[in-house]
């Protein structure tokens, strides 16, 4: 008995790091590319023979990219609205999922509420109507058109609110026999015990933060104030080739190098890949439920 | 050709008479007392960014040589709203800005935005201004390339917008071919579509890397048909087939070149040579920039594009292998007819002002400037429009009617000067591009970065071709040139999905021949037989 | 059993007071988003309208009632992307559910640390990466002349296939990628939630004798009950979302026939010809759908499972 269970254990462990490894492997593999090409001479790459080392190595590319200012500002931009940003998420996230996660005994219009912030994840005006409230909000132009409309995070909200809800409602009760005031028990009793909902809220914003690309376009009245994601993805795209002039071509010419394309798409991950390992020891079993009862 | 004369006519009846009554206060570079700001919206590019912007860090799109020009010449500030980068987005912004009300003083438009303007009524007729305030160069130069960029612009009779011309010969097709593998085989340069199809077998069954596997391409397709890189127009006209294009009919009806005859020859010719292996079954899912890979690396020889391929993509395939060489030759025809190489509008914007603009007529002063500065006779091209160290200078103007003509022009100047070497006849923009030959001859290292200019404007350059295409009337112009039509807006798209999707399955055989008729029949019945009388409509209304 | 009108009007007030704070808090969002999420909702009026962009969105349009919808129903080529969606989206929903918890649950069974925060890092990485990016890679990878996948499946003895190009494989390769390209980041609201499970109930297990199969099915899961009935009604939202910028970087004209779905269809036909007014009827036909879809699940959820997701 003791045996076989110890060997079916064992044939457990050794499947499970394998997929496990092989799977994240898997999705090494773009990076590993992206880097490669930006490594490789831009023959090599044009020529489609980088695979995943690079190509008659070269840094030429970075050396490239270090000089380009555009990129450094859109860079400092990206990582001013993520911090700017993501602080104004939680802000809102953390002052609304608290009361909506009452029992309606203890706060009776949370239906409502919920409903009213639930709706509009169902129902959107498109894209006309927002950029018009935008300009009326005299957002139009200026950085706070990257944080302020989407400064409610609906969905977060709903997913903070399912784990405040988790909370033992004793912890509260204790907290008002003491005297403490619906604020402090927020920020005292519930907010400490959600550290790893609230990672993965915060880290949600910050992804969508540095990804988000369309409203810098959009808002934006010159590309020195584009994000990070914004100016990538100019540079990105391919030109489309049916809508060309005779003259256009040029612009081919100078878009179209490969490695500094990847250069670029590279360090543009980086920030935000940094980010998680920081997040993930809230995600890490234990220290959360040790930091309670300690 | 009749009915463009008759315009023609119209035109210059129009301007004599309104050139003697208007003749007073209407000076086409007159200065004004008191500064005019004009405010634009406008894309820009890296070609501006790596070429001007970083040589001059403290320039900006308001502060620049241009800005200072239109200052100095006509007391004219120029302004932006707003600015993007790269022209889909610009597309987007501006159909967004338009959509609640926020239409900028000037702006350039495309056909649609242009007739969706007039709809709404805020845009002001352009003619009265053209004919008083167009200097007489300007008009030369705007109208030299037919008047198709003014036809398009013009509803109801009124002219709503100045077109920023530009050339439509130079998107005509050429066959570029790799001769130092024509060499190699002891092959000519083909003349015939049997010989662009053995040329083709031969190259794809030889193993010039000598890598003993079968991975040469007979002919480089891309998924995108008919743009101006590793296209199909070329192969379709030669057998007397013009995709996408409005061409007259046996009765001088207009009818949609996609759905002629001969569009199932090229078919089946095109099935045939995949059959063979000619042709990469992937394709269909390669754009543009993943297709040049394989010329590039040197596994295809063979395709259609337009004049500057030699630049991009092909000079990085002689970076990579200094032995290769590439030459743009004629199309070829497979009929017993001679070929005609399909052309378009290549004018692509057109400058609008709004209604209440007060100083309408400060857009065509600069114009003027614009036109006068890079092409006039006392013009200053090498500071203007492309001086050696920062090519794409001229895009800092905010409009930017093109000479439809300089590159050919260039190009003949350079072969004048091939005869006679007589260096001081070059000048303005021939000049820089001698120089830029100059170089790649001297066979230095930067110099060779140069081989696809030389491939253009040398001796058996690109140019030579398109110039012989003109001369020889091997053109077949698209004769349809208004403002897109009721039904076109709504459904050319998705006839044009429809076509694509059907042409590529009978190319890959997952279809038989006999689906072209289907599509012939289903693009009648889906749009396409309202959209031929509307165009047929307008073709009968400027006749 | 009517009380005092005055007792019951003071306990009212009471509760006012108490509920005061709550309302407090939700006040700045409120307003924020009735004036970002609410007052574009006005814009859904040019659904029903021959939206001409340049007379502005309260200008004078013409009102032509349900046209923009007909329209849309007649084009050719609007069924079959319809169904594609579906077809798609279902498959996506189901498999972007089950796999991450998996997942979730594997990378909680590994006791080695290091390899846990690693693969957790790692398999996060390809969520980064836009599908422009990847739309490149990938026909590389996926090509079937000497791709690296067909490579691999050609050790196998399985022939090269046409993965992006061939209509039997392109669905299976859009849903293959895209939960490919998401798992990872998907594991992430599961293991937050079973960080918060008490490990006590481990231990109480394992001393009852439980197996390591058995703790997961009968603690690790029910724990992530709740999470994973939230994930579920919120992702039926996306009954009409196959994924825009995946199809749209890896569609080609030749599998339109399986790969086409409504919001490609829509772009090429309403956004790159401003028909505003077309893409609008649209949006709302996929807002109401999806509505329909979340609150019909949301009431599954509360009436069989007594369980309210918000």
């Amino acid at each position: 008995m003791v045996e076989s269970k110890h060997w079916s254990s064992i044939l457990f462990n050794v499947l499970n790091y394998l997929i496990l490894g092989l799977l994240a492997l898997s999705c090494l593999i773009p990076l590993v590319h992206v880097f490669a090409i930006s490594l490789s001479s831009s023959a090599a790459a044009t020529g489609g023979l980088v695979n995943l080392w690079p190509v008659d190595f070269t840094i030429e590319s970075y050396a490239y990219v270090a000089r380009r200012a555009a990129f450094w500002r859109a860079m400092g931009i990206s990582i001013l609205r993520s911090v700017v940003g993501v602080t104004i998420n939680m802000f809102f996230c953390i002052l609304c999922a608290y009361p909506l996660s009452k029992e309606k005994d203890q706060f009776r219009a949370r239906t409502f509420y919920a409903w009213y912030f639930f709706l509009t994840m169902l129902v959107s005006g498109g894209l006309i109507p927002l950029y018009m409230v935008v300009r009326m909000t005299g957002l139009m132009g200026t950085f706070w058109a990257l944080v302020i409309p989407g400064a409610v995070p609906v969905y977060n909200i709903i997913l903070l609110l399912n784990f405040f809800r988790q909370t033992p409602r004793e912890l509260e009760d204790a907290a008002i026999i003491d005297g403490a005031t619906q604020w402090r028990i927020m920020w005292q009793v519930y907010v400490p015990t959600s550290t790893a909902a609230l990672a993965t809220v915060a880290l949600l914003s910050t992804v969508y933060h540095w990804n988000e690309w369309f409203h810098g376009i959009l808002y934006m009245n010159s590309p020195d104030q584009y994000p990070l994601q914004s100016y990538l993805r100019t540079i990105v795209i391919d030109m489309n080739l049916s809508k060309m002039g005779a003259n256009d071509w040029q612009a081919l010419v100078v878009v179209s190098d490969k490695t500094v394309k990847c250069a670029q798409i590279f360090l543009a991950s980086l920030p935000i890949l940094l980010v998680y390992p920081f997040l993930q020891r809230y995600f890490v079993k234990g220290m959360v439920l040790g930091s309670v009862k300690g | 050709m009749k009915k463009l004369s008759s315009i023609l006519a119209l035109l210059l009846a129009l301007c004599m008479l309104t050139a003697c009554c208007a003749a007073e206060g209407a000076d086409p570079f007159g200065k004004y007392d008191e500064p005019v700001t004009v405010r634009f919206v406008r894309s820009t590019d890296d070609t501006l960014d790596t070429n001007f912007f970083a040589q001059f860090p403290d320039k900006t799109m308001t502060d620049n040589l241009w800005c200072d020009l239109y200052r100095d010449v006509l007391n004219v500030n120029v302004e932006y709203d707003w600015i993007v980068k790269s022209g889909d987005e610009y597309d987007q912004k501006l159909n967004t800005a338009i959509a609640v009300g926020d239409i900028p003083e000037f702006v350039n438009v495309n056909t649609l935005q242009l007739k969706q303007l007039v709809e709404a009524d805020v845009i002001m007729p352009l003619e009265d201004i053209y004919e008083q305030y167009a200097a007489p160069f300007t008009r030369e130069i705007l109208e030299s390339d037919g008047l198709s960029p003014f036809q398009a612009a013009t509803i109801d009779g009124h002219l709503y917008g100045l077109p920023n011309v530009d050339s439509s010969l130079m998107i005509a097709d050429l066959l570029w071919v790799r001769t130092d593998w024509l060499e190699k085989l002891g092959l000519p340069i083909p003349t015939t579509m049997d010989e662009v199809m053995a040329t083709a077998e031969a190259f794809a069954k030889a193993d010039f890397d000598g890598n003993g596997v079968d991975d040469t391409l007979g002919i480089a397709i891309a998924k995108d048909l008919w743009s101006q890189m590793f296209s199909l127009r070329g192969f379709f006209n030669a057998y007397a087939s013009y995709p996408g294009i409005w061409v007259e009919d046996e009765n001088g009806n207009l009818v949609y070149g996609s759905t002629l005859p001969g569009t199932k020859d090229a078919l089946q010719a095109l099935h045939g040579m995949y059959e063979k292996g000619l042709i990469d079954p992937e394709f269909g899912v390669k754009d543009g920039g993943k297709v040049a890979e394989a010329t590039t690396a040197g596994k295809c020889g063979l395709f259609y594009g337009a004049q500057w391929n030699s630049i991009y993509p092909l000079q990085s395939c002689v970076n990579l292998d200094k032995d290769a060489q590439w030459q743009a030759v004629s199309i070829v025809s497979a009929t017993d007819q001679p070929v005609k190489a399909q052309t378009d509008v290549g004018t692509l914007s057109w400058t609008v002002v709004r209604k209440d603009v007060k100083h309408p007529e400060a857009v065509m002063k600069m114009f003027n400037v614009f036109i006068d500065k890079n092409w006039g006779p006392e013009n200053e091209n090498g500071i203007y429009y492309a001086p050696l160290d920062s090519e794409s200078i001229w895009k800092l103007s905010p409009v930017v009617p093109t000479n439809p003509h300089k590159n050919d022009g260039a190009f003949l100047d350079l072969e004048q000067y091939r005869k006679d070497g007589d260096e001081s006849k070059v000048t303005g923009e021939a000049l820089s591009i001698l120089k830029k030959l100059q170089a790649f001859e001297s066979g230095s290292e930067d110099g060779f970065a140069l081989w696809g200019w030389e491939r253009i404007y040398g001796a058996e350059g690109a140019y030579g071709v398109l110039i012989d295409y003109y001369n020889k009337g091997m053109t077949q112009d698209n004769l349809f040139v208004g403002a897109p039509t009721e039904t076109m807006t709504s459904k050319m798209s998705t006839l044009e999905d429809l076509q694509d999707e059907v042409f590529i399955k009978i190319i890959l055989g997952e279809e038989d021949i006999d689906a072209f008729d289907k599509f012939v029949s289903d693009f009648n019945t889906l749009g396409g037989e309202q959209i031929t009388a509307e165009v047929n409509e307008w073709y009968a209304s400027v006749k | 059993m009517s009380k005092p009108v005055n007792t019951a009007s003071l306990r009212r007030r009471g509760a006012l007071k108490r509920e005061l704070p709550f309302h407090l808090m939700l006040l700045p969002g409120v307003i924020l988003v009735f004036i970002y999420m609410y007052v574009p909702l006005s814009g859904l009026i040019i659904a029903f309208q021959k939206f001409i962009p340049a007379k502005g969105l309260f200008g004078n349009q013409k009102w032509i009632g349900w046209d923009n919808f007909i329209y849309l129903y007649h084009l050719p080529g609007a069924i079959s992307a319809l169904r594609n969606t579906i077809i798609i989206a279902f498959w996506k929903i189901l498999l972007h559910l089950v796999i991450p918890i998996t997942v979730s649950i594997l990378l909680n069974e590994v006791q080695n640390a290091a390899f846990r925060r690693t693969a957790q890092t790692l398999v996060y990485l390809p969520h980064f990466l836009s599908w422009i990016i990847l739309g490149g890679i990938l026909i590389d990878i996926l090509s079937p002349n000497g791709g690296f996948v067909n490579k691999i499946l050609g050790l196998f003895g399985v022939k090269p296939i046409f993965f992006l190009g061939s209509n039997d494989h392109f669905r299976f390769t859009l849903i293959a990628t895209d939960v490919w390209k998401e798992f990872g980041f998907n594991t992430i609201v599961y293991l937050a939630a079973i960080t918060n499970i008490d490990p006590n109930q481990y231990e109480a297990a394992t001393i009852d004798g439980a197996n390591r199969f058995q703790r997961m099915i009968y603690i690790t899961l029910p724990n992530m009950r709740m999470i994973i009935v939230l994930m579920m009604v919120l992702s039926l939202g996306n009954v009409l979302n196959a994924g825009f910028d995946q199809v749209f970087n890896l569609y080609s004209k030749q599998v339109y026939s399986t790969g086409d779905i409504l919001d490609t269809f829509i772009y090429r036909i309403g956004l790159l010809d401003a028909q505003f007014g077309v893409a609008t009827a649209m949006g709302m036909f996929k807002s109401v759908v999806s509505t329909l879809f979340i609150s019909v699940s949301y009431y599954c959820a509360y009436r069989f499972a007594d369980y309210r997701i918000f």
